[in-house]
């Protein structure tokens, strides 16, 4: 319950709805498009979930952290410039293959990571299901699903955002590698 | 006789060189791995080309749920093994 | 420059409190293992979108699609600003009720406050009157505003359904050749609407070079909506040649800038969005954003452009200009002296400059020379300092590039006119 605002960056590939999740969760209005490369510079908001005050940063999308263009380094520059800030990663359900990369690139730096899972609604469309349950016990950060476009799993992702943890590449490999059989119930995502 | 061979022999070919609508696996990147890995066209990946630009223009191609353009001269460093 | 292009290639930060950091090739391969076990696919249907995504980006039927939109858009532009907003209803209101009626009220015609704000007493449309009340609110309210607006909203509606990156596919071959790439159309078509939020967009391109070449092209050649929609108001019969004068200009000095700016260009690799459709509550959210954007920020510059135009006419310093820089108008560039005045007007505002030009005697040609002239010689104030925050030494090259071109291209327009027999 602390007074100070916390920090929280979305970070993720560019076109998956980084901006639409920031509008929703803000009430602001940064700019929405459907073509990759949108949001060129960062854009700051506030929201209150559970008392805590929350500052979001809206960052360009990058397609991995080794930046690429102008955009793409502004996007870098963010996550070493808040370091103690909480990071959401946003993968697009039916590209979540290409947001993992930058998932684990996040995960790696040690930083307190939560997995948005947006695009749900055209998944199902395209017949792709995604098991987040099993996403969330293979990573060890909390997973939520949504579709940011119509609100839907918003106000959950905004619930969760406290819940966001690090974790720890060894043991993700370990499990995804079958090489231990339980979920980090230790790291205290079995609560997630 | 001939075509039976031919469709047993997969064929190794650039991807600015397939056909539209050709599909295949990849199985070397040779210039900018990383970069072109960074948009999801990776080795062992099923890729299905489909379009090109005239006049040495960009080719476009899906991988998966990915539709993704890149200008010939890295397309002709992907090369996919053609089904 | 080379470590501008791979910022980050060799010297990979490991950050403390990392127990371990993978590889590329290593976590590609764990990206397999967690995709393998957590999604599954089932068997597509193509809808009709995946169809129409591949027909406009192949060549056979993309290319006659893209001419098609774009014919649509400046036709829709075109019938929607001018003749149904502007000369439907402005035009009417301004001339017939509001210009009389602010000669009538306003005291004393020959006073220098008449001047300022009402402009030529003997004036009967509301171009000619050029007074901040009369000429400036028509201007920006009359013929820019509903211009803009339907600009956006059309703009709005390429951006959200996805198309944007098929035609800079399409426009690739011919971008590359000019030191871009395809995705350079997106800073294009948003300059369009306006520069400054195209000079940003250029952050989109990998390299200085790239982004160099787009500012610079997009500070001379590419005219806002603003512009647009003032000059098919002012001068709807020569629109098209302004036009084209600047796609020329954008083509062939693309091309030499590429030759000659250092650096590098590499080729383009974008991903290619589904189709959506447009959803209303977001084109109408980015509508309103915009065009509440440009009636606070434009309009009071159109005001104060026309007051202070009209302070400069009082002083005497517009015919001094007129007067130094007669010879370059008239035998270089072959337009009347008196286009100082717009001119000067441009910096603050292109639309300004270009509804001040019509108040000036001049042949069909002469005018096309100098809107050209106009679009090219100078960004407006605002772009100008967008392109500052994005790096004062680019700001500095652009503008050396700026001038010489404005004034070779003015020089080739005016020999072309010559050829023509038309100047």
């Amino acid at each position: 319950m602390s007074k100070k605002a916390a920090k929280i960056l979305l970070v993720g590939n560019p076109n998956v709805g980084k901006s639409v999740i920031f509008n929703r969760l803000t009430g602001s209005d940064a700019v929405v498009s459907n073509y990759p490369g949108t949001t060129v510079d960062y854009t700051e908001g506030t929201f209150i979930s559970g008392k805590q005050e929350y500052t979001v940063i809206d960052v360009p999308g990058a397609y991995s952290l080794e930046a690429r263009d102008k955009a793409e380094e502004v996007a870098v520059r963010m996550l070493h410039e808040h370091r103690d800030a909480t990071v959401v990663v946003v993968l697009d359900a039916t590209r979540i293959e290409r947001g993992l990369y930058i998932a684990l690139e996040t995960i790696e730096m040690g930083r307190s990571v939560l997995i948005a899972l947006n695009m749900i609604d055209m998944a199902h469309d395209r017949k792709i299901s995604v098991d987040d349950r099993k996403l969330q016990k293979l990573l060890g950060v909390p997973v939520v699903p949504l579709t940011a476009i119509t609100g839907e799993g918003i106000m959950q992702l905004s619930d969760m955002i406290r819940k966001a943890q690090a974790s720890d590449v060894k043991d993700i490999l370990a499990r995804a590698e079958g090489r231990a059989s339980e979920p980090a119930q230790a790291s205290g995502c079995a609560g997630c | 006789m001939l075509n039976s061979v031919t469709q047993v022999l997969n064929l190794k070919m650039k991807l600015s060189e397939m056909e539209f609508g050709a599909e295949g696996v990849i199985t070397e990147i040779n210039t900018e791995k990383q970069k072109i890995n960074a948009m999801g066209i990776r080795v062992g990946k099923k890729l299905k080309m489909i379009t090109k630009q005239p006049i040495k223009g960009p080719v476009v191609s899906t991988c998966g749920e990915l539709e993704v353009a890149m200008g010939v001269d890295l397309a002709s460093q992907v090369v996919v093994d053609v089904d | 420059m080379q470590k501008e292009e791979h910022p980050n290639r060799h010297k990979r930060q490991v950050v403390q409190g990392a127990d371990m950091v993978l590889n590329e090739d290593q976590r590609w391969s764990l990206v397999d293992l967690l995709a393998k076990q957590t999604i599954s696919a089932g068997t597509y249907k193509q809808t009709v979108w995946d169809v129409i995504g591949e027909l406009t980006v192949k060549p056979l039927t993309g290319i006659p699609v893209a001419f098609a939109v774009l014919y649509a858009f400046w036709s829709v532009f075109g019938s929607f600003a001018g003749a149904l907003c502007t000369d439907g209803f402005f035009v009417k209101f301004f001339d017939n009720h509001f210009l009389p009626w602010m000669q009538a009220i306003w005291p004393d015609p020959n006073s220098i406050l008449y001047f300022l704000f009402v402009g030529d007493p003997l004036a009967d449309n509301c171009f000619e009157a050029f007074g901040v009340l009369t000429s400036g609110l028509f201007i920006a309210i009359g013929v820019v505003l509903p211009a803009v607006l339907i600009f956006y909203l059309m703009m709005a509606i390429l951006e959200d359904s996805g198309y944007l990156p098929r035609l800079a596919v399409l426009v690739d071959t011919l971008l590359h050749k000019m030191g871009l790439h395809g995705y350079a159309i997106v800073p294009t078509i948003l300059g369009l609407g306006c520069n400054v939020p195209a000079i940003t967009a250029t952050r989109i391109l990998e390299t200085k070079k790239q982004r160099f070449i787009m500012m610079t092209l997009l500070a001379i050649f590419v005219p806002c909506g603003a512009q647009l929609g003032i000059m098919l108001e002012v001068i709807p019969e020569s629109v098209g040649y302004v036009m084209l004068f600047l796609l020329i200009g954008y083509v062939v000095f693309g091309y030499l800038l590429s030759k000659i700016v250092p650096g590098t260009n590499p080729e383009i690799l974008i991903d290619v969005p589904p189709y959506h459709m447009p959803q209303r509550a977001n084109i109408t959210k980015k509508l309103w954003m915009r065009t509440s954007g440009f009636i606070i920020n434009a309009v009071p510059f159109v005001l104060l452009g026309v007051l202070f135009i009209n302070l400069l006419y009082i002083g005497g310093v517009i015919q001094w200009l007129s007067d130094v820089f007669a010879p370059v108008f008239v035998h270089w560039f072959g337009v009347p002296k008196e286009t100082a005045g717009p001119l000067i007007a441009a910096f603050l505002r292109k639309d300004l400059a270009v509804a001040q030009l019509s108040n000036i005697e001049m042949t069909q040609y002469q005018m096309i020379s100098a809107v050209v002239l106009i679009s090219i010689y100078f960004p407006c104030v605002a772009t100008f300092v967008v392109m500052l925050k994005e790096g004062w030494k680019e700001l500095l090259a652009a503008v050396g590039v700026l001038f010489a071109v404005a004034f070779i291209y003015g020089g080739i327009i005016h020999a072309i006119g010559i050829l023509l027999g038309v100047a």
